[in-house]
This record gives C-alpha cells, structure tokens and sequence, in this order.
C-alpha cells in the first residue's frame, strides 16, 4: 500500500484563534483560542472520528481544514498542496474535492429551492458534466443515496429530517469530493433513522472511495464509523490513534472518562463511572498547565503548570499527559 | 362525494382511515381545509368549555385500581385539532407508575412522549391541544378543604414559623380537573423538568427569585426568610458547591449542567411524589449527562418519590428505568420491566431500535436499520401503525390495531405475533 506515502490531507500545528477583544486601533487584546496546535494525516478511503463535549473546537477544526475559517498559523496541506494560503480563486478548484454535510439538515438546505436545484446547481457550477446531461447524472446520484426520483420537483420542507440528510448528503457528493467532513451528520436523527444514514454514509464510502473527516460527539456512533479517532478537549487533541488501540487501551484520562460515562444498554450491567467533577472550563481562559487538571481524577503538581507534550506512546498513538511519562520511568 | 371522504378520514368519526382512497393526494384545496376548521371548532369549543368550567371536588375525585400506583393512565387519548385535520398524539395511551419507581418512556421524536407527559401536567397548549377522553389518576398529598377550597390550619406552626396545614391523600383524575383547579398538583406534588434548560429558565430573573417564587405559590403563608432557606436547602442538595452565588446569579451566567441542577433544585422545592423528566439530559455531554444521571437517582431515594423518565436513548433508560414504556406513533407498543424489555424484547420495533443503535461492545459492520418513516400523524392507518416497516409482517397485520397481549405479569406487547401464539398456546 502506498498510501502512507501519499496521504490525502495532513494537518500541521494548525492553530486558529478568534479575537473576542479589541483596541480601538484594531489591535486584539484578548484571544479565544478555538483549535490548539492540531496535527495529523488521513489516508485516502479512510475515516477519522473526531470525539470531544461541545466547545472543544472539533466543529472550529473541520471548518479550518476547508478553509471555511482561515488557519491563524500552522499548514493544510491536501493532496499534497499546501492550501493554507490560497486565495479563494484558487480555493475554487480545491472546493470540487473537500465537501462538507452539516448537522441541522433543516436550516442547511434553501427553503425555496426544489431538491434538483438544490443538486443541480453544484454540478453545473464546477461542470462536472455537459449541461445537458445534468439532469440524469443528478437522478442518478439521487437513487445512489435512497431518493426516489419523484422528489427531483419537491421542496425541502416536504421531508423528514432523515430524508433532508440524504439531500445534504447527495448535494455534497455531487461533485465527485475524496474528502467529507462530516460535522455531527446524525446528531440531530432519530435512533432508526440514524442507524440508516450511517449505513449509507459507510456504502458510499466503499462506493467512492471516501475519506470522512466524521465529528460527533456521540462516541459508539464514531467507533462505529472510524478507522482512526482523535480525541479533543478545550481545543487540543489530547489523544490520538487507532480504533483499536483507543479502545482496548485508552490512555488519556480524559478519554478513559469520556468512555466510562457512556450509558450502557443493558440494565444488568452496572457501570464503574470514572466520575468527571464539574464543567468543561471556558475556552477563552483556559487553565494553566495541563488544560484537563481541573477535572482529571489523577491531577499531580506537575499538571498544574507544564503543559504537557503531545507524542506517540506506541506506534500510531498519541496522547498529551503527564501521568504517562511517569509510569515508563 | 369523493372530498366528502377524504375530509371524513381527517376528523373524528366512527370509521377512521377505512375511506382514504389513496395517500397520494395529500393535499388539501381551502374549501376542505375551511371544512375541517369548522367541524374541529365545534369540538375544541366544547373541551374548552368543560375545561374551563368550575367544578366542585368531589366530580374529579377518583380511586386507584391498585394502591400501589402513584400514577395511572387509562386509555388516553390527547388531540390536535389541526386545520389539516385531527392529529392523535396520544392515541389509547394504558399505563402506571408505581410507588418509588422510575418509568421510562421511550420512543421517537414525534410518537407522543412529551404530549403525554404535557398531558399529565395539563400544559397542553389550548385550544388545539385538547384531552379527548381517557383518565389519568394521581394519587395525591393534599390539603384538607373546607367548603370554599381553601386549607384548613391545625393552629400549629413548624419551625421555620410557617402554618401547618391538615393532609390527606386523595386520588384525583386529572384528565377532569377544571383548568384552574391544577395548581393543586402542577408544581407542587407533579414536578417537571424540561430538556432545554436554558429556554426553561427565565432570563430576566435571578435563580433566586424563580426558585423562591415555587415556594411563595404552593406554600401558604411563607415568607422571604422561609422560602430563601428552603431555595438554599435545595440547591445544596442538587449538588451546587457555591449555592449563595448560584442564588444571586442570572441564568446566562452558568453552564448547562448548572443549569439543569438549577431546574432539578426548582422540581423538588416542594417535595413532589412524581419528578417527570422530559429528556433531562438530551442537551448535555456525556460527562455532565452522567452527574446528573446520577443525582436523579441519588435524589429518588432521598425524596421517596417516582420519576418519569422521558428519553430517546435506550442506554439512560436502561440505566435508570425499572419499567419501560415504548411508544410508537402515539401508542403504547410494549411495556414491561427493564429486565423484560432489553432482554426479552417482543415488538418488531422494540427489537430494532435496540438494534440499530451501536453500542461500544459490538463488533459488527453494518447497522441493523428500520427501514422507512414514521407515518403521517394525520388519517392512521386503521391497521397496526408499524406494518410498512415491519420484517416480520404477517397476513393478520393488514386487519385491525392489534390489541395489546399479556405476555407475563408486567410484560403487555401489541403485535399479531403475539395474539396468535396465545390462542395456539
């Protein structure tokens, strides 16, 4: 496989920061610092889980890989491009390759458009196909992701939540895209329903050969869906690595939390809850040191004021703590 | 003659959903919707009269058919009288909460949950929303009345220095009850929590003032001094560290979980006998989910009360229901213990929504999915609701509802599959 070689997106340092205080020169007092020093790959075809409580910057850190939000500092680079600087013309072309699927499917799609518009007009914008042939590639891809033809002439307000999601999904893929972010795409569904777009997320994957950036906050539906998951807090991924080796062995405190406050299905079943004190501080005054020792259960005095570095621990797995440092030595 | 039908099938008659001719024309010309407001009007005006009307006690006092329920309800049927026709949120809802218990009910969005935990509460938003028929006794601690329905005071006062007041417990039907008459039991014996407790909090006042009012309107004869004690009292219990702060703070000043502590703290100012928590911990993360999933159950106990326990995630039902109510399109499709549902679980759709929900245990590829919808909540199907999407559908399910089936002592499931194993058994 040469696809560790090439891989279709790697983030570096990334870091994005929004002023939320300024001079009356312009000059930013005060910053919120929304995605933290963030780096990693995903391969072509592969999907990467992105875990964290609201206000990590997981949503903040998909945008910024599209360029919805430009970088502070740090590199993007896709296909091996280093987009992080390019202009929005340049952008254009990029765009046909990096889609995204947002979480309400009710305020995502335009009230006054009929559904063939609403994919048509992508197709026709980046001419993916001759003109004349935009109506049938559009049904086509309409019956790709479980929509009956008849809904070519419907409006948006006409459908179920769960059909609404397969239009975003459909408008996304219009355009042929290796990379979807996909912000929270079954947050807002039903149980039944959700179980149904992820199974069609997962075919289309195989279909196309896709790469998902998938953000969620619901933990057993991104271990569903992910072959890689990053794990973050206030801003910063505090782990880093395979399915597997998260899940047979997390190691941040804050992830070994994070899986023991998961409501088990079964009612013989009493779970042993790593209890998580209090709240998530604010971003925009972020503790000092370790940014998890306010709540870590393990906290030492190192925590306190060192943050601590973020490194493999075994091949392909990375965490940011103090405590792991300790128990090698 | 054929919109005469298709009218008929969307409002209350004896022949429900047998004359649609065919679901495809669905929509309405303004001739029939001006038909359907009209006949709709004459029948919220007369629910609206009766519950409005003054009423003397003894015409909503009732007996429960088991002493050891707080809470039953008996085929209820709540409706929306909209101008699209009548839309049976709650269609034939059976069942009871016992003493000390939680009950969780379970469901999607859209299959009646919430209406009929509004309905419980009478926050049924008139004159649409209505209670067709049906009963819902409540087994309530309440004042002694004299002739005019005001307390009778034993002459004695409690420490703090408030007026005791003689109880005894009556069984109300609540379904009954003059709107003006449910002060009684909102609030003070049936409290609630609600899912967004940001919206559920009035922003313009501090949380001291919304949690001392509670006291001021169920406590006759409080003063400032009793009703800021007990408003301390009670955020110390919900787990506050810094309850003089968090009593002088404005709403927007605290985060989700606080906030939600908060709502719990106002629910049990009064020492209610039934918490209804409607999706309580939907809007939260999981951490904060699992404090307050824990403080509920902790709270249970020390309050001696009953929780309603309102959700769409089967893993905080199993983690905290003793009974399961599943519902589906405004029916209760099965109900039973805990135990019975996730182990035993008899409905078609009671199996797959366990089943499409991942769990972190399970290994599999492909998601067990329901295929389809939810149907059109206006004109049902007179057949079982779940049949479009059933796998297991048999000839039988195309004739009437199915009613439900006593499978075990507390075990009742309402599917065809059931009724013909009884009847070879």
């Amino acid at each position: 496989m040469d696809n560790k070689n090439n891989p279709l997106l790697k983030v570096e340092h990334l870091r994005k920061c929004f002023p939320i205080k300024k001079s009356i020169t312009g000059h930013v007092l005060q910053e919120l610092v929304a995605v933290d020093d963030i780096s990693f790959t995903l391969n072509p075809g592969e999907t990467l889980g992105i875990v964290g409580e609201s206000g990590c910057g997981k949503t903040t850190l998909g945008r910024a890989i599209l360029k919805l939000h430009q970088p502070t500092s740090g590199k993007i680079i896709f296909e091996g491009e280093d987009i992080t600087n390019y202009k929005s013309a340049q952008m254009r072309e990029i765009r046909k390759k990096m889609q995204i699927i947002f979480q309400d499917p009710y305020s995502s799609l335009p009230p006054r458009s009929t559904v063939g518009d609403i994919l048509s007009e992508p197709v026709l914008v980046h001419g993916i196909v001759p003109k004349d042939k935009v109506k049938d590639y559009v049904l086509e891809l309409m019956d790709k992701c479980g929509l009956r033809d008849y809904y070519y002439e419907r409006y948006p307000h006409e459908f179920s939540g769960g059909q609404r999601q397969r239009i975003c999904i459909a408008r996304a893929l219009s355009v042929n895209p290796s990379l979807v972010v996909c912000d929270e795409p079954v947050s807002a569904l039903d149980v039944s329903i959700q179980a149904q777009i992820i199974n069609l997320l997962k075919e289309l994957q195989q279909s196309m050969n896709l790469a998902y950036l998938f953000i969620s906050h619901d933990l057993s539906v991104v271990k569903f869906i992910s072959d890689k998951i990053g794990v973050m807090y206030l801003g910063s991924m505090v782990e880093f690595g395979n399915k597997k080796d998260i899940f047979s062995n997390p190691l941040h405190p804050y992830t070994q939390a994070l899986f023991s406050a998961i409501p088990n299905p079964n009612p013989d079943v009493k779970m042993k809850r790593i209890a998580l004190a209090g709240d998530i501080p604010s971003p925009a005054n972020p503790p000092r040191g370790c940014r998890f020792h306010t709540r870590c259960p393990y906290a030492k005095e190192i925590c306190k004021y060192v943050t601590p570095e973020y490194k493999e621990y075994e091949s392909g797995h990375f965490a940011a703590c103090h405590l792991l440092d300790e128990d090698k030595k | 003659m054929k919109i005469v039908k298709k009218i008929k099938a969307r409002l209350l008659g004896e022949n429900n959903g047998n004359e649609i001719k065919s679901s495809g024309n669905s929509y309405l010309t303004s001739k029939e919707i001006r038909a359907i407001s009209k006949a709709n009007a004459k029948v919220m005006l007369r629910l609206e009269k009766y519950k409005n009307r003054k009423a003397d006690e003894s015409e909503f006092l009732s007996e429960m058919k088991d002493p050891k329920n707080i809470l039953e309800i008996e085929d209820l049927n709540t409706y929306f009288f909209t101008d699209q026709g009548v839309v049976k949120a709650v269609n034939g809802v059976y069942f009871e909460i016992p003493k000390n218990a939680t009950v969780g009910i379970v469901g999607e969005s859209g299959c009646g949950k919430s209406v009929t935990s509004m309905s419980v509460m009478r926050l049924l938003q008139g004159p649409q929303g209505q209670i067709y028929s049906g009963s819902i006794r409540f087994r309530a601690y309440d004042y002694k009345r004299d002739g005019h329905g005001n307390p009778i005071p034993t002459g004695e006062t409690a420490e703090n220095g408030a007026p005791v007041y003689e109880t005894e417990e009556k069984v109300y039907d609540i379904a009954k009850m003059p709107i003006n008459e449910i002060y009684r039991i909102r609030g003070k014996q049936i409290a609630m929590i609600f899912q967004e407790p940001m919206t559920s909090l009035n922003p313009i006042f501090t949380i001291g003032e919304q949690l001392d009012e509670v006291t001021f309107i169920h406590t006759p004869g409080a003063t400032k001094e009793i009703a800021k004690a007990r408003s301390m009292e009670m955020l110390e219990l919900v787990g506050i560290a810094a309850p003089e702060r968090v009593y002088k703070a404005f709403p927007h000043e605290l985060s989700g979980g606080m906030r939600q502590r908060v709502m719990i703290a106002m629910a049990l100012s009064c020492d209610p006998r039934l918490i209804i928590a409607d999706e309580p911990t939907t809007a939260l993360d999981v951490t904060i989910q699992a404090q307050i999933l824990d403080l509920l159950r902790e709270l249970k106990d020390r309050i001696d009360g009953s929780i309603m326990l309102i959700t769409h995630d089967l893993g905080v039902i199993a983690e905290m229901a003793d009974y399961v109510v599943v519902m589906y399109a405004g029916r209760v499709i099965e109900r039973g213990t805990a135990r019975e549902i996730f182990h035993n679980p008899l409905h078609p759709y009671t199996i797959g929504l366990q089943m499409s929900k991942p769990t972190m245990d399970s290994d599999s590829d492909k998601l067990f999915n329901i295929p389809g919808n939810v149907p059109n909540p206006v004109n049902m199907p007179n057949y079982c609701y779940f049949k479009e999407r059933c796998s297991r559908c048999t000839a039988k399910c195309s004739g009437d509802y199915p009613c439900m089936v006593q499978v075990s002592p507390t075990h009742f499931v309402a599917c065809h599959l059931y009724t013909e194993e009884e009847k070879n058994g």
